[in-house]
């Protein structure tokens, strides 16, 4: 293929087909943790973080040199734990901690925006995404942060499965669940602002609750689901990246509407095959061998 | 066997309240290695409330609640307690875990942190299957069984790490009376041939006593802590037997009124 020969290209590629297998991972979790939100509560913090970046370089010149998205992980990653102790702290509302972090952050990189005057082109290009502005640095970053966060997620695989199907008896069973959480929010936030670059702070969350939502529709068991999300995930990249290359739109645009088409196929498909399998509503009996 | 009367579990002046609301009033109870533990009371009595107290998710108690001799706060032997908690049909149904997957995870505090199931354990989860009868459903998915099925698998995911101690907290909930018969006849099976200490929470008082070996009687208070024999005697029986409110007068019995 020609265009592989501009090494732009290549490592958009390589960045487009390394998040679409973490970012489609991380759902997997987000989706079964009845968490959707996250992705994007983490996601405008990260744009909390670049515009704090951008403001402050207004002052220091040499953070000029740093990439604005480093700041804005580390903005994700202290308000991942900040939702975590929030989510302990007040169990009965639980799902509260999100949407009150996410609107504070928001507030106040609106206030570092408006500090910074105003939105300028290179928020604007935060805000979007774009796959074609990628460079090698950020394809090294990106395969490191990958690489670590799926090792984690096979490290830990146990552990978070079985939080995410029931946290009390997990806690019950000697799970740390604390530390499990929160070592999940981590990986979380570093993924998803490490997927603003090529899918935008509005569409982050698309590629990570999407292809993990139709997911859910057809897999039957817990591992398969990551299969069926990872290869959702990188048809929709994919599409992205050649929508973007070959009629220049929206990178972060077309894997949203791809994802989106993806699970619509899926529900509809499942529509028509009508008959939903019959619950085996048959009891299985108590044999009495226990009676002997 | 050496000590067939270790104690297990140790409970001393146990008081607990939610916010303001005093559920647990000065429990002290002792389970022994073998008991076979009913443990009744009206609703919003306080049972569930003492299970989870006994399995440390409640921390901020008064008094001592010993396990193997070990302080709960401090104790992290969990695999040797299996629980079936009373919620846990209440699972969400579109979870794509199949009755395998669900199962494993009664090993996975066991293994501990960065370890993986091997053969063994792989065996281990058909056997617990088994034990519950519902080896051949191991590929099925979760959601899509009825809640007997469900309750049943629920079991054998506490049976799976082959603890000493299983506490149900009412597992027959749902369950028909046939059903729930072979299910008091499975406890009590296991309850001898293999010794496993069990801790039952139930309404079905009748059914019950011709199953366990003690009984608890909870309202707040601890009312009644003894043989099957000692409860059948007392007036209690027969209070539980026609309705479930506790009642106030539990000396009476020594009086031979009854
Ligand atoms: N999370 C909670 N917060 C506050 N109060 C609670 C909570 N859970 C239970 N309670 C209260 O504690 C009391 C005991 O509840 P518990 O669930 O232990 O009763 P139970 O004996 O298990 O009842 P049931 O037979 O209905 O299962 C009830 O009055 C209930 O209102
Ligand atoms: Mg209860």
């Amino acid at each position: 293929m020609i265009f592989l020969e501009f090494d732009f290209l290549r490592y958009a590629l390589i960045i487009g087909l390394m998040i679409g297998v973490v970012a489609p991972v991380a759902g997997v979790f987000v989706v079964v943790r009845k968490t959707p939100m996250i992705a994007d509560a983490m996601s405008h913090t990260a744009l909390t973080g670049i515009a704090f970046h951008l403001w402050l370089a207004s002052y220091l010149v040499w953070l000029s040199e740093w990439n604005p998205l480093y700041t804005g992980i580390l903005f994700t990653f202290i308000v991942s734990f900040l939702i975590e102790y929030l989510r302990r702290r007040f169990q009965a509302f639980q799902e509260l901690s999100i949407p009150v972090v996410m609107a504070s952050a928001i507030g106040l990189g609106v206030v570092f925006i408006s500090l910074a005057d105003g939105f300028n082109n290179d928020l604007f290009n935060y805000l979007f995404g774009s796959i074609l502005t990628v460079n090698a640095a950020d394809a090294v970053v990106i395969g490191i942060i990958s690489a670590v966060s799926l090792l984690l997620f096979l490290l830990f695989y146990k552990e978070l499965l079985f939080l995410a199907f029931d946290e009390e008896q997990a806690a019950v069973n000697g799970i740390p669940v604390q530390r499990v959480n929160l070592l999940f929010a981590g990986i979380t936030a570093v993924i998803v602002a490490s997927s603003i670059s090529i899918l935008g702070v509005l569409l982050v969350s698309a590629l990570i609750t999407l292809p993990a939502a139709a997911a859910l529709r057809v897999a039957s068991t817990f591992k398969s689901m990551f299969l069926y999300a990872v290869v959702f995930g990188e048809t929709a990249v994919l599409a992205g990246f050649f929508a973007s290359y070959y009629y220049d739109l929206s990178s972060g645009g077309t894997i949203a509407v791809v994802s989106f088409l993806i699970w619509t196929i899926i529900v509809l498909a499942e529509k028509v095959a009508g008959q939903r399998r019959q619950r085996p509503w048959k009891e299985a009996k108590w044999t009495d061998k226990a009676n002997q | 066997m050496e000590d067939s009367t270790k104690t297990l579990l140790e409970v001393n002046h146990l008081s607990f309240r939610y916010e303001s609301e005093l559920v647990l009033d000065d429990i002290n109870m002792n389970i022994n290695q073998g008991d076979f533990v009913g443990l009744v009371g009206p609703n919003g009595s306080g049972k569930s409330t003492l299970v989870r107290v006994l399995l440390g998710l409640h921390k901020h108690y008064q008094g001592e609640v010993r396990w193997f001799g070990t302080p709960v706060r401090q104790f992290h032997q969990w695999p040797k307690i299996g629980y079936v908690s009373q919620k846990a049909n209440r699972f969400n149904a579109g979870f794509p875990v199949t009755v395998y997957e669900v199962v494993a995870m009664g090993l996975y505090g066991k293994k501990g942190l960065l370890r993986f199931l091997n053969r063994k354990d792989k065996q281990r989860i058909h056997e617990a299957l088994e034990q519950v009868d519902m080896l051949g459903y191991k590929k099925k998915n979760m959601g899509r069984l009825s809640g007997g099925q469900q309750q049943r698998v629920f079991i054998a995911r506490a049976l799976v790490s082959d603890p000493e101690v299983l506490i149900l907290d009412e597992p027959t909930v749902g369950v028909d009376a046939a059903s729930a018969q072979a299910f008091y006849e499975r406890l009590s099976h296991w309850n001898r041939e293999k010794g496993i200490t069990l801790i039952l929470v139930t309404h079905d008082v009748g059914a019950m006593t011709k199953y366990v070996t003690k009984v608890a009687c909870l309202n707040q208070q601890l009312h009644f802590h003894g043989t099957t024999r000692e409860f059948e005697e007392s007036d209690l029986a027969g209070a539980y037997g026609h309705d479930v409110h506790i009642i106030h007068h539990e000396h009476d019995h020594h009086a031979g009124g009854a």
